[in-house]
């Protein structure tokens, strides 16, 4: 390289480069912002419009088609009482997928890369087919009918995928070493997955599941689907007809009168409080759990 | 650290030094016979040297197996080179040994005349003490010591030279001249054995220093 | 410069390597003839023979891809982890076939231990990690005494016994290494596999590991993989040298043993003129 190419001076140096490089800068802040606030103009407005409607009456009350009176109880208690349910399906089955694919099943074999592929593409699945699927097989086909167990089974398929997947991010994060090391005193195949790889890889499926439930607790079309009726005047249970609070927000947005629309928005935030703070919960978790390997 | 290898090291110079104890007593064994003119005592002498030769050629084998297994550096190699050197040094101190025995047996029959057994007896003597202050110098690793040695082998070569003085003087007995010559390489032997004690001082201040020194100038 | 003491108590039990003889006289631990390996059709290691005897330190030394630590695998058939990894020929252990269908490879790691090149301690406390050999193998007797037995015959007892329930992740990487040993002694096995034991370590570490193993060699039989040829001068009482065999079309490469002896006989008068140039470091 000869000292004729480079530049005189330290200083100066390449206009063209830096003014690109600004421009990309600025480019980058620009849709930052755009996304950014959007989102906050969204939460902005819908708490200065939901905020005249929030009170304890909105938390322990009672649907009524008078506003002044209505509350979400039922709603709410539905939402939780779903969300426990997907934890209680999705966990164990989605862990024990990830499991098998990661740990067992050989790559060589057809059928593992077809499963392998196909999950990554069934986590794309728009919900509503969830929903027409689960009218026709679980409603329906099994016979459980409009009730709580059949909203909770059919959004532990919905996100169902998405833990599978983080499951198995976890588990193929823990270094093969450890396994080695397990293996190399003796243990077995599943003593070495039960008892170093599953503990191991526990913050990760933590989060991923978090994740996933805060999805399936705002999930609407698939519950509309089978039939989470709107007006619910009683708590909800198992086996007994339910309505969840994504539903019930959007019936009140569906009536005339204007203080539902505030009842409305009163419900959005306490829906957004309940999956922010699962958010929140799962932050908390993979950075205070976090492997340094 | 290095347990093993510390071992080895030390197995190494007591080996070395039993032998130059092994050494010591061939050379009084000399010493003794010259006096008393004891035959079956030459005889053990030169019988003990397969003994000092076994040894060296084990000490010669086991620093080779230590040098290729631990690669030592620094005061260990210069450990280990010494001890090689001073091993040869006292090996040749137990051959001159050997040679004195057999000339005093050759010359046994003869007569011998005192001043110069005397002056033989007196080298022996010196020599057996500048051994000894060899391989105590070489174990403390004391460099006065060492160098003091240059000293007491000049009063060894001086002795040397009277004895063959003393032998010129019998050019006109044949008798005598057969026994003196004998003795004037006797007395050689003896030289030798002090050249060899001087190496091995040499040898310490190798160890001590790192720096090889003639500690005299063989010109003169 | 200081005088030394020569402890002369000591110069009596100091076992210079042992020579040949010495060696076979003991009892054979490994038998293996014929070995090769191949993974998934490409040979790794071809027609390796050789016997490996109680209470001795074995190193297997070799230039990279020689096929070494493939070999140490077969020991304990770790190999059988890897997919397409297939092992012919046959190894002995006592006498017995590692190789044969109804033999239990759980039984066999536990009595044949590994050590790996990067210390790999679980992460979980130091107790643990010493205690999950025995309690995945339902080992009878008192856990504690165990753990602190086998941190004592690893050298690193004094420095954690305040510390048990600490992490391991948390201690240096010489004394994880210790840790992964210890973890490795405490199911009480009949020989240990050390695969570059010391390469991630620095040289007190490395030091200390050798000095171990020399301790360790009076109650196991070992054998270590190491690519430092003065570390299997300085541990080893028995040396093999592997080294590379590429196909006439220059396609295939394969491991082989090239010679197998005494490491006093490696290092001072070595048969193949292969061994000379690689331990002259004239190799390639």
């Amino acid at each position: 390289m000869s000292s004729a190419s480079l530049p005189a001076t330290v200083q100066g140096g390449r206009p063209r480069r830096a003014w690109r490089n600004r421009f990309f800068t600025v480019a980058m802040l620009f849709c930052m912002f755009v996304a950014f606030g959007t989102l906050i103009v969204l939460l902005v407005d819908t708490f200065v419009t939901g905020w005249p409607a929030l009170s304890s009456q909105l938390l322990t009350g009672l649907p009524s088609t008078v506003p002044a009176e209505a509350g979400a109880r039922p709603a709410i208690l539905a939402t939780l009482y779903l969300g426990l349910l997907v934890l209680l399906f999705s966990v164990p089955i989605g862990v024990l997928t990830a499991i098998y694919l990661e740990e067992y099943a050989n790559r060589e074999r057809w059928w593992n890369r077809m499963i392998e592929v196909n999950i990554q593409n069934l986590a794309a699945v728009p919900a509503i087919v969830y929903g027409i699927l689960g009218l026709a097989f679980i409603v329906r086909g099994i016979g459980v009918g409009r009730v709580v167990l059949a909203g909770g089974l059919i959004l532990t398929l919905v996100v169902l995928p998405t833990v599978v997947v983080a499951s198995r991010e976890a588990i193929r994060s823990v270094p093969d070493s450890i396994r080695q090391g397990a293996f190399a005193l003796g243990a077995t195949k599943w003593q070495v997955v039960w008892r170093q790889v599953l503990p191991a890889s526990i913050p990760g499926i933590a989060t991923g599941s978090i994740l996933a439930l805060s999805r399936a607790v705002g999930e609407t079309a698939p519950l509309i689907m089978v039939g989470a009726i709107t007006y619910v005047a009683f708590n909800p249970t198992l086996m007994g007809p339910y309505t969840a609070l994504p539903v019930q927000i959007y019936n009140w947005t569906k009536q005339p009168d204007a203080d539902f629309q505030t009842l409305a928005a009163a419900g959005a935030i306490v829906l957004l409080v309940i999956v922010l703070s699962m958010n929140a919960v799962a932050i908390f978790l993979r950075n205070r759990y976090r492997r340094q390997w | 650290m290095r347990v093993e290898f510390q071992g080895e090291l030390d197995a190494l110079e007591a080996g070395f030094q039993e032998t130059g104890e092994i050494v010591l007593r061939s050379i009084r064994g000399v010493v003794d016979a010259l006096r008393t003119q004891d035959v079956e005592l030459c005889d053990e002498v030169i019988a003990f040297d397969d003994e000092i030769d076994d040894r060296y050629h084990a000490l010669e084998k086991q620093i080779e197996l230590v040098l290729a297994r631990q690669t030592p550096v620094a005061g260990d190699l210069r450990l280990v080179l010494a001890l090689l050197h001073s091993g040869l040094h006292v090996e040749r101190m137990g051959d001159q040994c050997v040679t004195i025995a057999k000339l005093t047996k050759l010359s046994s029959h003869l007569d011998t005349k005192q001043t110069v057994i005397e002056s033989l007896v007196d080298m022996g003597e010196r020599c057996e003490e500048m051994v000894k202050v060899s391989l105590d110098a070489f174990a403390a690793r004391d460099l006065e010591a060492a160098r003091g040695l240059h000293g007491l082998d000049e009063l060894v070569d001086r002795a040397n030279r009277q004895v063959f003085g003393e032998v010129l003087g019998y050019v006109h007995d044949a008798e005598a001249l057969e026994w003196g010559m004998r003795q004037i390489t006797v007395a050689r032997c003896f030289e030798r054995i002090g050249d060899n004690a001087v190496d091995i001082g040499e040898q310490t201040a190798f160890l001590v220093t790192g720096e090889f020194t003639e500690f005299t100038d063989a010109s003169h | 410069m200081e005088a030394p003491r020569i402890d002369s108590g000591r110069i009596a039990e100091v076992s210079h390597g042992l020579d040949r003889a010495e060696v076979e006289s003991r009892e054979k631990v490994f038998s293996v003839s014929d070995l090769s390996v191949a993974y998934s059709g490409n040979v790794a290691l071809e027609g390796v023979a050789l016997e490996v005897h109680k209470n001795t330190v074995t190193a297997f030394i070799g230039p990279s891809g020689c096929g070494k630590s493939t070999f140490i695998r077969c020991f304990n058939r770790m190999n059988d982890l890897i997919p397409g990894a297939k092992v012919s020929g046959t190894v002995l252990y006592h006498g017995e076939d590692l190789y044969a269908r109804d033999v239990d490879s759980v039984e066999i790691r536990r009595r044949i231990g590994m050590v790996f090149q990067k210390p790999n301690p679980f992460p979980k406390s130091i107790y643990d990690n010493i205690a999950f050999g025995p309690r995945v193998l339902g080992m009878k007797g008192s856990l504690d005494e165990r753990v602190e037995q086998s941190l004592r015959r690893a050298v690193l007892w004094d420095e954690v016994k305040d510390r048990l329930k600490d992490g391991a992740l948390g201690l240096s990487g010489g004394q994880q290494q210790r840790l992964c040993i210890a973890r490795a002694l405490a199911v009480e096995p009949d020989v240990i596999l050390m695969d570059e034991p010391a390469s991630a370590l620095d040289p007190i570490s490395t030091t200390r590991i050798e000095d171990l193993m020399h301790e360790l060699k009076r109650d196991y039989t070992i054998i270590i993989v190491t690519h430092n040829m003065q570390q299997a001068a300085r541990v080893a009482d028995m040396t093999a040298f592997f080294s590379v065999l590429v196909d006439d079309d220059g396609a295939g490469r394969r491991g082989i043993l090239v010679e197998y002896d005494s490491t006093t006989k490696i290092f001072t008068t070595p048969s193949d003129k292969r061994t000379e140039d690689y331990v002259t470091g004239r190799f390639g």
